[in-house]
């Protein structure tokens, strides 16, 4: 125990120490400084690493990421829900806001939507300090490089950055599951982002312990041709049903809508109030359907 | 798998007031994370004076009730009388200890209005809660147990006082049940409280958070 | 677990599907495998769980219906039914070699003419509620029920979010899967093909294709 202590009380083995000229030199901080462990260029000067022999087997022992290893010390908080999907109107990004620690409702109030910058936003599930602070420093990336080449960086090459970034760390319990979603000069773009280096474009996502039951919703009531509206609505249904059937996930549900001017926040609603209003009106809507008639209505189609 | 006592979520809330008890729970059914049910009626009346709450692994909520219903039926039968809180709580324990080497995860919950008798003519309203394997205790404000009992403890804290009148009480125990329902993932989706009092039991459902 | 059930009722039916993929470790053997069960006239179980048990228990589970019937005259009612099978897993869950069987119970109250569905898991866990699914289908496709099923559904739209669900959990699982159906109503448990376009009317048409083998057929009361 004690010397495990030592072991953890001690500087890691980093590019640079902490005794290093970095911490001493007062002119460098505010504009001149970096960002935690980035230089003033922009480029990591080296993330601290547990000052061990494997710090990458060290830190599988005391880091319990994946809920998988109750023995560890570190636990990272999980359980989440956040979706995202294109369609004719552009992206939808909509995530739920409950942070949980064990069965304990840490906070209800939880942005998990990080606004990278007005053309891109990144969602938030797994580590909750990983996303933030890698999602940020992705914003710094991409301002540079937009004073740098005079133009906006595309999502594919912001999302890029990301996973070169979480990759370099991988295996040493980095935690996080993410959707950057913007509009480049190649129109609306979705890749999915997660700490294990995987990368992938796509159509329609859903991430977190509540996703499959987004996914029960987001995939029987989709189409590329749906309305802004029905796009939005059914964006927050998903949202809804995952924090109704999901115990780690729920108390309200933030919407945004990416278009061609950048993303738009659509607005924040309660889960459980939601909840009540979808229940009241889709089942008095679907019961109508059922006595009128049974025929007519394709399975994908989205009920009015 | 976890534990036990967490699989199923759930919890049950008792408190005293003057003259009256009351005893609340929440209705959620779960399969660790997933919602199942939200119709998990966690509290069981054994009489119009007395009932009580199983928290805890949902298959021994069901296995439980059933035996304790065929004791309370024998001892109806046998001694022609109803069963006290009191003595039922010792039965309620008891049938726990039973289980002493595989207990049956729950810690029940009692909350009952003892009837006068010549010896004792004015009985004071009674609650007890237990511990898996029968441990009992008889607090004189208010019982807690289930997956969100520290929020409850912290709720009820704030919130109970001396002396009820059954309207309060009946707002007092929806209020710790609810707020404290709010920060656990594992209990909520729907509450039903019974406040017990001499010439009636008043039922009410509460529309509570459903995520 | 690699199974996969739903039970959805209606305003007088029970339907319930489950998959048909048998097999050991990585390998499917079967892909054709019935895991429904009828238990009796209006009465039948999906089941899934470990293998060898859930052949030994529904078996177990529906002799005893049948020696119920065979006694009584009388089919246990899915309410008396659901408990008795809930009672024989919580005893089981603590005895030396417990049966690890996941099912969902759906019958039709001939007494009440009432759908009735139960969902039972190994421990003994039971929930009577209007619509379940086990395994696989309820991670994706309860938030499908929860949207699109309603009080009083006929059986065509029963069918209907049936096929949802199935479609979900086709596309999202990585494991493929066939379902079988059958549905219970007054009239006793039928086999519904999920391939018709539209099953419900070839039941109506030809109600005696669709018969299911029941263990118990109706006994003649006595005079």
């Amino acid at each position: 125990m004690d010397t495990l202590v030592r072991q953890l009380s001690r500087p890691a083995v980093p590019v640079h120490g902490e005794d290093d000229e970095a911490y001493g030199n007062a002119a460098e901080w505010g504009s001149m400084g970096g960002y935690g462990n980035l230089s003033r260029t922009g480029a990591i000067s080296g993330m601290t690493v547990p000052r061990v022999l494997d710090p990458i087997s060290f830190l599988a022992t005391h880091t319990d990421n994946l809920s998988t290893n109750p023995e560890a010390k570190i636990k990272l908080a999980h359980g989440t829900t956040c979706l995202a999907f294109k369609f004719r109107g552009g992206i939808i990004v909509a995530v739920d806001s409950r942070a949980s620690a064990g069965s304990y409702i840490a906070s209800g109030t939880v942005k998990k939507v990080i606004e990278i910058n007005p053309y891109l936003l990144g969602t938030m599930a797994g580590g909750a300090a990983d996303c933030q602070y890698w999602e940020t420093y992705l914003g710094i990336r991409c301002r540079l490089y937009e004073l740098r080449n005079k133009e906006r960086i595309s999502v594919a090459a912001a999302s890029k950055i990301l996973t070169n970034l979480v990759y370099q760390y991988k295996g040493m319990g980095l935690s996080m599951g993410t959707m950057i979603a913007g509009w480049d000069k190649t129109g609306p773009a979705l890749f999915y982002v997660d700490s294990d280096g995987q990368r992938i474009k796509g159509n329609l996502f859903s991430v977190g312990s509540g996703s499959t039951f987004a996914y029960g919703v987001l995939d029987q009531g989709y189409s590329y041709d749906l309305s802004d509206e029905e796009a939005q609505d059914l964006g927050r249904r998903s949202i809804i049903a995952a924090g109704h059937r999901d115990g780690y996930s729920g108390n309200t549900c933030n919407l945004y809508h990416v278009r061609e001017n950048g993303w738009e926040f659509i607005g924040n609603y309660d889960v459980s109030q939601e909840w009540y209003k979808y229940n009241e009106k889709e089942k008095k809507a679907l019961e109508h359907a059922g006595k009128a008639g049974v025929q007519g209505g394709s399975p994908m189609a989205v009920e009015a | 798998m976890g534990s036990p006592m967490e699989y199923n979520g759930g919890s049950v809330v008792a408190m005293v007031g003057k003259d009256c008890v009351a005893i609340a729970t929440d209705l959620r059914l779960g399969q660790q994370s997933i919602g199942v049910a939200y119709n998990f009626d966690k509290v069981v009346a054994v009489n119009d004076k007395l009932y009580y709450g199983l928290p805890g692994l949902a298959t021994d909520v069901y296995s439980l009730r059933e035996h304790l219903r065929f004791r309370v039926n024998m001892y109806r039968m046998k001694e022609e009388r109803e069963i006290t809180p009191k003595t039922f709580t010792h039965l309620v324990s008891s049938s726990l200890y039973e289980k002493r080497f595989g207990p049956w995860f729950i810690e029940p919950v009692v909350a009952g209005l003892p009837q006068p008798t010549e010896l004792d003519p004015h009985p004071k309203p009674f609650i007890s809660t237990m511990d898996t394997i029968g441990c009992i205790t008889t607090p004189k404000d208010f019982a807690v147990a289930g997956t969100a009992a520290d929020k409850l403890y912290g709720a009820a804290e704030g919130l109970w006082e001396p002396d009820l009148e059954p309207d309060d009480l009946f707002e007092t125990i929806s209020q710790t049940l609810l707020n404290a329902v709010d920060r656990d993932c594992l209990s909520g989706w729907g509450a039903i409280v019974h406040v017990i009092t001499q010439d009636k039991v008043v039922t009410r459902r509460l529309r509570s958070r459903m995520d | 677990m690699g199974d996969c059930s739903f039970g959805i009722t209606g305003k007088d039916f029970v339907i319930l599907a489950s998959d048909m993929n048998a097999g050991r470790g990585i390998i499917k053997m079967k892909s054709d495998e019935n895991k429904i069960r009828a238990l009796g006239p209006h009465l039948a179980m999906a089941y899934g769980g470990e293998t060898g048990d859930t052949e030994q228990f529904t078996d177990y589970v529906e002799r005893n219906m049948r020696l119920y019937h065979i006694r009584n005259h009388n089919a246990l009612l899915p309410p008396a039914a659901s408990a008795w099978i809930r009672r024989q897993l919580a005893q089981s869950l603590r005895s030396r070699k417990p049966y690890a069987v996941n099912l969902l119970l759906g019958g039709f109250d001939t007494t009440t003419s009432l759908p009735h569905l139960y969902w039972i898991d190994y421990l003994g866990t039971k929930a009577d509620i209007p619509y379940a699914a086990h395994g696989f289908g309820m991670y994706v496709a309860l938030s499908t029920m929860d949207k699109w099923w309603f009080e009083g559904m006929p059986k065509e739209k029963g069918v209907e979010l049936l096929r949802k669900c199935i479609n979900e959990v086709q596309s999202r699982i990585v494991v493929q899967f066939n379902f079988n159906c059958i549905l219970i109503d007054a009239d006793g448990v039928h086999q519904l093909d999920l391939s018709a376009s539209d099953p419900i009317a070839d039941l109506s048409r030809a109600p005696e294709k669709a018969e299911v083998e029941v263990p118990n057929p109706i006994i003649a009361a006595p005079a």
